[in-house]
């Protein structure tokens, strides 16, 4: 059950449905209990609507603005790193590459050069049977998949962390 | 002279890349938050401090802000997150101010800056001096409730809680506010006697 000064808050708050209006209004024109006290409490909310705020210092706006000034100041330096140009020159120092070796492996004769290889030995594979086979490849791709899910995850934490920083 | 554009549109035009227009949303809304910190920090170094942060903090997530509240009620929110976190920091006692010393320790804190003629003290003077005496988050509530035009839903939602409760919660702070200012005012009058 409500106390008195709980109904008159929510009265003087405008929070009551219009049938408890209704009733409250009759109750402070009839009951002095609720006369009085709503006047008490209509008093202290005037009192409590009539709160100072409190005034920062002079530079606030200033300070802040500079703040985020200095900010976007250190960004677009980081910004003026173009990934873009980045990946151009390494795809140019890659294709440069591949390009010179492939020169030189087309170049090169092969059969002038290789020495004749005499092998005194024959290696035997040992045997792999199959089902040793998948376990490994299972092994394998399980390992990879493990590998992949705690690299997303290490690169969805840096980007929350940048995100909140 | 603050902008006469409302707050939405100063926000397009700070995403838009008009930084004065940011300065005006914090000329607008500084006195507000600069308020709330103080209800969190007592200490008017520290609230600025909190209340800078905020705006930065504001600034830099501005274009994650949808627009489905009030603009105020997102910020305050970021507000109230900020002091929660610096209260966590700083490892204020917030332990409720019933206890003897404590108010001891307030009435002391409070002569410092109190002229001697008690009679001309503003009745507001005590009221500010009543909200000091409460815990930060009811001193939050009334503060938001009364001068931040916020509705009990969007204190709910700057808060992180359910509308009920901060019903509830409004109803005790004005209950422990009107008593602290009671109790003030009779130890004033006592020492007038």
């Amino acid at each position: 059950m409500n106390s008195i000064e709980e109904i008159l808050w929510n009265y003087i708050d405008g929070l009551c449905t219009p049938e408890e209006q209704k009733i409250i209004d009759t109750l402070i024109a009839e009951d002095e209990a609720y006369r009085l006290k709503y006047h008490e409490l209509l008093k202290l909310n005037q009192e409590f609507s009539a709160i100072e705020l409190d005034e920062p210092s002079m530079a606030f706006t200033y300070n802040v603005m500079e703040t985020i000034r200095t900010e976007n100041a250190r960004v677009p330096l980081k910004a003026a790193i173009n990934k873009k140009i980045i990946i151009g020159i390494a795809l140019f120092f890659a294709l440069t590459l591949m390009a010179l070796l492939l020169f030189v492996f087309t170049s090169v004769k092969w059969a002038g050069i290789a020495p004749h290889v005499n092998l005194a030995y024959t290696f035997k594979m040992p045997a792999i049977d199959a089902g040793t086979a998948k376990i490994a490849l299972e092994g394998f791709v399980f390992f990879d998949v493990i590998l992949a899910l705690y690299l997303l995850d290490a690169y969805f934490r840096k980007k929350t962390a940048a995100r909140h920083a | 002279m603050q902008s006469k554009l409302s707050d939405t549109e100063l926000i397009e035009q700070t995403l838009a890349g008009n930084q004065a227009a940011y300065a005006d949303l914090v000329k607008r809304h500084q006195r507000f938050v600069f308020t709330l910190a103080m209800r969190f920090a007592k200490v008017r170094e520290d609230a600025e401090e909190i209340a800078q942060d905020c705006f930065i903090k504001a600034y830099r997530s501005l274009g994650s802000f949808q627009g489905q509240s009030k603009f105020s009620t997102w910020l305050y929110s970021i507000v109230y997150t900020t002091a929660m976190t610096f209260l966590r920091k700083k490892r204020v006692d917030t332990d409720s101010i019933d206890d003897e010393n404590t108010i001891i320790q307030l009435e002391n804190r409070s002569s410092g800056y109190d002229v001697n003629n008690v009679e001309n003290k503003s009745r507001s003077f005590y009221l500010n001096q009543a909200i000091d005496q409460l815990l930060p988050d009811d001193a939050a509530i009334i503060t938001m409730f009364y001068k931040g035009e916020q509705s009990l839903e969007e204190i709910a939602q700057a808060m992180g809680m359910e509308a009920n409760t901060v019903k509830v919660k409004l109803f005790r702070a004005r209950q422990r506010l009107k008593d602290k200012l009671e109790r003030n005012l009779k130890h004033e009058a006592k020492e007038l006697i």
